[in-house]
Order: structure tokens, then sequence, then C-alpha cells
């Protein structure tokens, strides 16, 4: 036999050690929960439960909320460059306890080691780094009339990135002078966990950073408390909306980063092969439960075919299951919920007339699964390339033209990002400036740095993170 | 009783017309009586109409060509000016306070022409990313805006209520109540001034008849609130805007850099380096 048999490389869990429940991390210190009520964080790969954690009721979050205030206090008397150097040490801590922080987002998330080791954390840090640099430079950044910070800021994030949305959250909010109330997700708490204890170990001063866990019920709470004056959501569109509704009348800063439905535009004189892999990277990292995911391929009607078999062919390479393997591409679904939602929109995708491939895998017995999937022979108004799918599945739409090209990229009410690629740069330039896209990637995908700004047009939200963008996120207009 | 002096037209699509439905307010000034029609439902929507086609064509002239006409305008207000003096006392402005407030406005539109070709230079950069790639942000105008000025007794609040959005390129729909002889008599010399037909729609009536609608219609891309308006009415506004997650800023910034920011989108474009 000439095949080499198949190694699996695991990394240990060993690093990590999980507390068997979770309070609140309020004014500097873990407490239990008022609610006296907990829920179960499972790995998704194996459904085992890893811990429980406390659900925030509304006397919860009115407690973070007021150490919140209290620490504005002390942290609106510390100096810019003060905050600055806090800013910095965690950036240092995050990097010696990487790989601790990287296993326990892979357990509890389901995302691939090698994504959540290569990928988020150095992120994370360097977002950290980055912000920690800006907090004394506040008024060189917009001209000093823009310069005052919101105050208590209430930040809410999503399950897909769940310690590096924490950074995109926490790193610019504390360097431009505000406290912070954040509440991870539900499923992916463990990391948000984890980080609060390295608040405390650099002495952070109490009530300026404070994390409540919870359900959407906490969220809720978080967003109609009196004394939040500003709120940073990252995640649906359907869950934005309620919020920006929920604040109606209210003088209550907001900033949303919601869905997405990307097109990734493949002319036919791109570099094909390179192309394929920008597809595949957009589409399938981290499972495609990413917001900006390249999940619409437009591809130019005389290369589809050549295309598409290339496509097949390098999607049959993906390797699914065990999120700690370190030769793993696709991990696990991060929910039940989440698998069910991807199942039922691919199912409806099939009835509607699609033609669906997914690659030959075996996927392992327990945890949540979903093959690498493609969608050919679509129409335009089918489910699968309107919707969010939030998945590993990726729809293709044909056009002929740069100007169809563009009406197709455009005809969603999202606008988080888009894909162009050509060899041709006033090809590049010409379409990027008429998608209406708040982040577009040519010949590359899905690629970030706290240095970029990131953010959607239309009904992908407002306002940006990353960059020097990102500080408006977080301070107003002196008056 | 004084004589109906003028019934003013709004300015929609670069034409002058009445309401649809024919109704009108009356703005009693000291010496003069003017009759305003009374912007209706339909009114606003085919200003929105209007203004999503003046974007287009707005958006689409050079910056050097927006900023002349914007300087155009501060020409045609100063071959004016004692004409706006006379019609602010008649608001009840004394004489030098009328005259100030003219030539604070005209040099309010000269300072936004003059920012015209360069704003982006403030607000856009290249973002020095860690990586062999090529990364730039720069802004794009957010669309159809819809702004209700301040209701002020003064010219310089009425141009600053229009011309942040109009800077970057959005298309404007200015919405005036108690103030709107002023903004209709500007009506009239934006006209002289080259802006493609609905560019710069200005409208009157009460706001409370269309605020549900400035919320809702799904065109209107940022609603502006330079008045001081009722809870109730933001409220309402907040709530319909959700739904198709509108912008809306409420007494937003009316000088300096600071009072574009609202009416911007970044677009952050990346491309790798190689050989």
């Amino acid at each position: 036999m000439n095949n080499w048999e198949y190694a699996e490389s695991i990394e240990s869990e060993k690093i990590v050690k999980i507390e068997k429940k979770y309070g609140h991390f309020i004014n500097g210190e873990f407490v239990s929960p008022n609610s006296k009520k907990y829920l179960d964080t499972i790995s998704p790969s194996s459904e085992e439960v890893l811990s429980s954690i406390s659900i925030g009721n509304e006397k919860d979050v009115d407690f973070a909320v007021n150490a919140a205030k209290e620490g504005l206090k002390q942290w609106s008397k510390t100096s810019p460059s003060e905050r600055s150097k806090y800013l910095f040490k965690l950036a240092r801590l995050i990097q010696e306890r990487s790989r601790e922080f990287a296993v326990l987002e892979s357990l509890d998330g389901g995302k691939p080691i090698k994504e959540s080791r290569d990928f988020d954390l150095p992120q994370v840090a360097q977002n950290f780094f980055y912000y920690a640099g800006w907090a004394d430079k506040i008024d060189l950044a917009w001209g000093s009339e823009i310069s005052k910070p919101y105050g208590v800021v209430g930040q809410i994030i999503p399950w897909n990135f769940p310690l590096l949305m924490l950074s995109w959250k926490v790193a610019p909010a504390l360097a431009t002078g505000n406290t912070v109330v954040l509440k991870p997700a539900e499923t992916t708490p463990l990391t948000a966990l984890l980080f609060a204890e390295l608040c405390d170990e650099v002495g952070l001063p109490k009530g300026v950073f404070n994390l409540i866990t919870g359900d959407g019920t906490t969220g809720s709470e978080l967003v109609n408390h009196k004394d939040i004056k500003k709120i940073a959501f990252t995640g649906s569109t359907s869950v934005g909306k309620y919020i920006q509704k929920s604040l109606a009348g209210r003088d209550v800063g907001l900033t949303l980063e919601l869905g997405g439905k990307a097109a990734n535009i493949v002319y036919n004189d791109a570099a094909l092969d390179e192309a394929v892999e920008g597809v595949v990277n957009g589409i399938f990292f981290n499972q495609g439960h990413v917001c900006c995911a390249g999940s619409r391929l437009l591809v130019q009607e005389d290369i589809h075919d050549i295309f598409i078999s290339k496509l097949e062919k390098r999607m049959q390479t993906l390797r699914v299951g065990n999120p700690l393997d370190k030769n793993t591409d696709i991990g696990a679904i991060n929910s039940k919920d989440q698998l069910d939602k991807i199942t039922n929109l691919v199912n409806e995708g099939v009835s509607d007339g699609g033609e669906l491939f997914q690659i030959e895998c075996e996927l392992p017995k327990n945890g949540f699964w979903f093959k690498p999937s493609l969608f050919t022979g679509v129409q335009a108004n089918y489910k699968i390339a309107t919707e969010e799918i939030f998945g590993p599945v990726l729809t293709t739409l044909t056009f002929r033209t740069p100007d169809e090209a563009v009406e197709i990229a455009n005809n969603t009410e999202y606008g988080l990002s888009a894909g162009i690629w050509t060899e041709k740069g006033s090809k590049i330039l010409w379409t990027a400036d008429r998608l209406d896209a708040g982040v577009i990637w040519a010949n590359t995908f899905n690629k970030f740095d706290p240095a970029s700004p990131f953010g959607g047009y239309k009904e992908s939200g407002f306002g940006r993170e990353g960059g020097r963008h990102g500080l408006l996120s977080y301070i107003k207009a002196s008056s | 009783m004084t004589e109906v002096k003028k019934t003013y037209k709004h300015y929609v699509d670069g034409k002058f017309v009445r309401s649809e439905s024919g109704k009108v307010y009356a703005i009693d000034l000291k010496n003069e009586k003017y009759e305003i029609p009374l912007t209706s439902k339909k009114d606003l929507r085919d200003a929105v109409t209007s203004s999503k086609a003046g974007f287009t064509k707005w958006n689409s002239l050079t910056m050097y060509n927006k900023s002349q006409i914007l300087y155009r305008l501060s020409e045609m207000i100063e071959g004016n000016k004692e004409s706006y003096i006379i019609l602010l006392q008649d608001h009840g402005l004394r004489k030098n306070e009328a005259k100030n407030d003219i030539e604070n406005s005209i040099n309010t539109i000269i300072w936004y022409a003059g920012l015209v070709d360069k704003w982006e230079q403030l607000t856009g950069n290249l973002n020095p990313v860690a990586g062999e790639y090529f990364n730039i942000s720069h802004q794009e105008p957010i669309g159809v805006t819809f702004t209700l000025n301040s209701n002020s007794i003064s010219l310089d609040d009425l141009v600053k209520s229009f011309l942040p959005a109009l800077t970057v390129g959005c298309s404007v729909i200015n919405f005036s109540e108690k103030n709107a002889v002023i903004a209709l008599k500007l009506s009239e010399d934006i006209n002289n001034s080259d802006f493609p037909a609905g560019s710069l729609n200005i409208i009157a009536g009460k706001f409370e008849n269309i605020v549900e609608d400035v919320g809702g219609h799904v065109e209107i891309k940022h609603a502006a609130i330079y008045d001081d308006i009722s809870k109730e009415s933001k409220t309402i506004i907040g709530e319909k805007g959700s739904e198709s997650v509108k912008r809306i800023s409420f007494q937003p910034p009316t000088s300096g850099l600071s009072s574009i920011l609202p009416f911007i989108e970044t677009k952050t474009v990346w491309h790798p380096k190689g050989k």
C-alpha cells in the first residue's frame, strides 16, 4: 500500500483547568449569581458538559452596571498612559497563556485548534497591543473635538470567535476610557471567564471590566439597563434590530456588527487555483460560522464548469473532525440549534431545486457536524442564495458581465464584505467602488488585522471595529 | 388683517411644487404672512424618489465640481444678502443680528465648499496591517439623507443642517417647520446654483405628520434630526428605523470634521502584495 496511514496529532487538553461552576466577574471578583440559576456549557465536538455558568438576571446586571459606574470614577482618574500600560500587560499575558486559551476555545466552541492557535489567539493579543498604544493618543486620532468616552458600555458578543470578539470590544473601549460590562455568548463563555482572571492578575482597577454570563434574557437586561451609555453588539441582524428598537428614544450610543451574505466574485481572468483557495477559505474558515464569510460564489459563466470541478476537488481534501487534532480543517458546528438551522436551510435548497455536492468523509459519532457543501444550479431567489446560513455551505450563482456581477452582489439587505478575483487591477478598483460592503478582499479573503477597520453597510450594521476608525465606536464629539 | 404675501412652494427635483394634498399652513411674521405647502406622506415619498436619483447624480460629480456648486450657492446668497436680512428682520431679528447671521451662513457654506475635495484625506487612511497587504480605508456617502433642521430663525443654522451630508456626497431632503419661509426662500438660490435635480430637496410642514414615515421609509438611509424633538418622536423614528437598521442621528455636530462623520461609511479594501 502506497498511501500513508493517517496519523492524528491531538493537542492535549491537560493544559486547561476548567472549574465545575462559574460565577459572574463583577467589581474585580467572581460572585455567585443572584438568580441562583446556571446553565451547562458543552463541548460541541463531544457533547460532554464542560462546566456550568451563571445566568445573569436583572439584579445581576444591575450589580455589574453599578460596579462599572464605580469603576469609571477610578478609570477616568487613571492617566491615559497608565490605561495604555494595563492593556499592554493584558496583551503580554494573553501571549504567555495563548496555548491554554486556544485549547479552551476549541473545546468550548468546536473550532479547529490550528485556527484558534494560529489565528484567534495571535489576533487577540495583537488587538490589545494595538489599542494599548492608542490610549494616550486619542486626541491625535480624530482631533480633540472627538475624544470623550461614553462611560459605562454594555457589550454583547457572539459564539463564533469568542475571545477575538471580546478583544475587539474590550480593548478599544478601555483604551478610550470607558468601563465595560461584557456578556459572552451562552455556548462559549469559558475563554471570557479565563480572561477575567487575567484582568485580576494585571491589577486592573475594580469595576473597569465586568463579565456577566447568561443567555438572551441576560443580554436583554443589559440593553435595557438605565445607566448604560452605549451598547456594542455583534451577532445576528434580527437581534441587532431588536436591540436598536429597544434603545429607541433613549440617549444610548449603539454600534452593530450583524450578519452577511457576502459575494465572492470570480472573474474569468482570475488566477483560478488561487481563487479556489480563496473561495475555500472564504466559506469553510471556522466552519462557515463567520459573519463576513464568502457564502455566495459569483462565478463568471464561461469558467463555471472548470471552476466548480477544481473547487470540488479541493473541497474533498478538507479534513473534518476533532477540533483538537492539529490536522483538522473543519471542526464541530457550534451547537445543536445551529446544526438544525444549517440542515434545514440545506434541505430547503435541495427541495427548491439546487444541486448539492458534499464531500465524502466520515463524521464523528458524537457532537455536531456538517459536511462541507456546495450548491450549484441555484436561482437567485432560493433561500440558500439570500439567507445567512452561518455554516460550511457555499451557494453558486453565475454572471456574464462585471455590471451584472455588481448588481447580483449588491442585491441583498446585507453589506458586510465581498471578494473580487481578477488579475486586472483596474477591474478590481472599478468593482470595489461599486460594491456596497464595508470590507472588500481583492485576490484574498477573510484577512483581518487590528489595524484594519471592520464593519458593514446596510443591514449588516453600523460602526467599525479595528483601526483608527474603531475608536469612533467608543468616543463621541465633545460639546 | 394682513394679506398673504406669497405662497411659497416646495423645492423638489429641481422644480417648485405644491403639496399633492393642496394643503397649506400659515406662517405669520411681523409684517408679512405666508402660506406654506404642508408636506403629506405622499409628498415625502416623492421627495425620496427624487433624492434617490439625485444621490446618483450628485455623488457621480467630481469633488471639484461639487465644491464649485456649493461655492456658487454662497455667491448667490451674497448677491441677495439684503433681501435675506429683511426677511430675518421680519422674523424678529435686529438688523445687525440678521446681517451677522447671513454673513455667518456665507462663511459656513464657503468652509464646506472648501472641504468637499479634502475631507476624505482626513477620514481615510492606509492601515498598517501585519502582513504583505495593501490595505486602505476610504469613505463613501451613506446615501439619501433626511434632515430636520433646527427650526431656528437663522440661515446659518439652516445651511449647517444640510451641508455636512451634501459635502460627503449624500443627497438631502431638508425639512422645515417654523422657519420654512427662510428655507423656501433659500431654495430659489439653490435652484440657481447648478445642483443636479434631487440632490437637495427643500420641503416643509408639520414634522409630526411624517415622523413615522421618516423612520419607516427604507430608501431614507439616514435621518439626521438637528431640532430638539420630543422623546415620543425619537422613539417612533428609532423603532421604525430599526426595521431596516437605519442610521439615525439626534442633534449631530454642526461644525468641524465631526459634523460629516455621521454621513459616511468606511470601506476597507485589501490586496496582497507580491512579485
